[in-house]
């Protein structure tokens, strides 16, 4: 199992601090969820240990070894990342994009082989989207697509994937679509999850372990009973809300209050008691 | 998922992967045909149609009366050239399209070649250089003018739009360098001008493809092989990064690569008008979506320069040089980007 850690990081754009002092160790072979107000650095985070942004202090350590020492494609070996807006080169087939994700098995002189395909035909069957291989990118659905870059991702084959808000955009029955393909994910290949999510819920749902982060440091770490609590809530995100048990799940559950609620009856009773 | 649907999916991915690989090949084939009989076309126009059975003697040693100097001396070194200018601006002009995602951003929009040819006159006319040195300061001139678009466009970073902008501005400025320098000359026909102002293959000897061939073999021969990066890097800086390609390397790579291909034709043949800038985007329609077309580019740019080059010679009332061929070409094409882009509101 491959283990991620940040040491003391320190990070921001154009010294404009964004990550002070930040610790995370990210456990492995569970799925981890890291959940914020808007601004808070999730995605500066994301960006730090995928080495795409370097901090101004501090470092992020994989498998003992800070990772600003190991080899670009060394690196992609073992970490994928998918950003929150990737681009897909106009009439790019979903065949020719997942592909893309063998990108760092491949050396100057090897060329692609049949391992190459299998792992291609393996992350588009994991993904459920073998039937549009030969489809144009641009025509597929908000859902489609998500399912097919996530398939680029695994095709990489990394034993570690970070996801930056891998379910924007999407209607709620493609989000769990989405949600339910990385928790597969998890189960059959051990691969370690780490994604920034906005709705709590959803977060305390699927994820193992929770990381809910306030200006730039990790507020609470640990399980989703332990970190979503009404406290957290509050000092996170400035809102007053009450937890309960979420009855499906048995997992934690967030119901903001705001400004303008007037409860039945028996609930304002049980509220004020 | 069964073992059996397993590979029938990985069959089905290698079918798709082998029937495009072909459909490429076949295409390269169809397009170098197309090239070779562009080159044949050349060589057997003149005041007198010399056929291709004399061309067959010329070349096998043989002196035809009335055709040999004419094909050895002025339309062999004339074929030479357009191939070898057309691929070096068709190659460097996609490169730079598709590392910025923009069709306008093609060099010769965006003041390289011009930087390039501006040295090259300055050096040629004032300095009175010739040959290896010119086209290595026509090299150093567009790294420079490169390297000062890029600055010029910086502003927390560089988006594409505010790099065009800039660098239309400095091909303008340029291009009037160009002209004062033309005008300081000690003696100068119109013949040269118009080939530091629009490019031409008048007046080529064949001890000037060598300097194109070795850049074309050296600059061209790193880019097809770093050709996977360049892919990878079309899905966006984060996406390619995380992909495993060392971007800020290969983009330097990718560009410095260009400029070479594009500085050291417009050394040779001046700024050939809008070849560089045409041949990405017509490549593209031939070879359809998928890869970035570089080879169909570059045959695209020695296709433009062998037919722009024919149709002034032998097609049009007067002797034009290609430039003023490809330039009308090339003209309409701009106006309608700049119309699309204005009318979407965002970058093609």
């Amino acid at each position: 199992m491959t283990t991620i850690t940040a040491e003391t990081l320190n990070a921001g754009y154009g010294g404009r601090p964004i990550l002070t002092d930040l610790d995370l160790t990210v456990p492995p072979g569970v799925v981890t969820a890291i959940v914020g107000a808007n601004a808070c650095g999730k995605s500066t985070l994301l960006r730090c240990l995928s080495r795409l942004l370097k901090p101004s202090s501090g470092q992020v350590v994989l498998e003992g070894r800070s990772i600003r020492d190991m080899p670009t494609r060394q690196l992609a070996r073992v970490l994928g990342l998918l950003p929150q807006s990737p681009i897909a080169p106009d009439g790019i087939t979903v065949a020719d994009l997942v592909s893309h994700g063998r990108h760092p098995h491949q050396g100057m002189l090897s060329r692609w082989t049949q391992a190459d395909d299998i792992a291609v035909a393996h992350a588009l069957e994991a993904t459920r989207t073998a039937e549009l291989a030969d489809r144009d990118v641009d025509e597929l659905s908000g859902g489609q697509r998500q399912r097919v870059w996530i398939a680029m991702a695994l095709a990489q084959e990394t034993d570690i994937l970070l996801l930056d808000e891998p379910t924007t955009f999407l209607d709620i029955a493609h989000q769990i679509e989405v949600l339910d393909l990385l928790v597969d994910l998890n189960c059959r290949r051990g691969t370690t999850i780490v994604m920034v999510l906005h709705d709590l819920n959803l977060a305390a749902r699927y994820a193992d372990h929770l990381v809910a982060m306030r200006q730039g440091q990790v507020h609470a770490a640990g399980s989703p009973e332990r970190v979503l609590t009404e406290d957290m809530v509050e000092q996170v995100f400035g809102v007053p809300c009450r937890v309960m048990t979420d009855p499906t799940s048995g997992q934690p559950m967030m119901l903001p209050l705001g400004r303008h609620l007037t409860p039945p009856e028996p609930a304002r009773k049980e509220l004020s008691a | 998922m069964s073992a059996v649907e397993h590979s029938d999916t990985t069959a089905w991915i290698g079918t798709l992967r082998a029937a495009r690989s072909r459909g490429r090949l076949r295409l390269v084939a169809i397009m170098s045909a197309l090239v070779v009989l562009g080159v044949l076309a050349t060589l057997m126009t003149g005041p007198t149609l010399t056929t291709p059975g004399q061309l067959l003697r010329i070349f096998s040693g043989h002196d035809v009366p009335g055709a040999s100097f004419a094909v050895t001396e002025l339309r062999l070194p004339r074929a030479t050239l357009s191939v070898l200018t057309g691929m070096s601006f068709g190659l460097g002009g996609v490169i730079f399209q598709t590392l910025l995602r923009n069709p306008l951003a093609s060099p010769d929009i965006i003041g390289i070649s011009a930087g390039a040819s501006a040295a090259a006159v300055f050096a040629i006319v004032i300095l009175g250089w010739s040959g290896a040195a010119v086209s290595v300061t026509a090299v150093i001139a567009g790294l420079g003018i490169a390297l000062l678009i890029y600055l010029l466009a910086w502003r927390d970073r560089v988006s594409g739009a505010r790099l065009i902008l800039v660098g239309i501005g400095l091909a303008a400025m340029l291009d009037s360098l160009i002209a004062y320098v033309l005008s300081r000359a000690p003696s100068w026909t119109l013949q040269d001008a118009l080939r530091w102002l629009t490019g031409s293959v008048n007046g080529a000897t064949l001890d000037e493809a060598l300097p194109l061939m070795l850049a074309l073999l050296v600059l061209g021969g790193l880019l097809l092989a770093r050709r996977g990066n360049l892919e990878a890097m079309r899905l966006g800086d984060d996406t390619a990064a995380a992909l495993g390609v060392p971007l800020a390397r290969d983009k330097v790579i990718a560009v410095m690569a260009a400029v070479g291909l594009i500085a050291v034709a417009t050394a040779v043949s001046g700024p050939i008008a809008f070849v560089a800038f045409l041949s990405g985007p017509i490549a593209k329609r031939i070879a359809g979506p998928g890869r970035s077309p570089l080879i169909p580019a570059a045959l695209v740019g020695a296709l433009l320069v062998l037919i722009g080059d024919y149709t002034g010679q032998h097609l049009l009332a007067g002797r034009f040089p290609v430039g003023v061929v490809t330039g009308a070409l090339g003209a309409p094409y701009l106006i309608y980007l700049i119309i699309r882009s204005n009318r979407t509101g965002r970058e093609t």
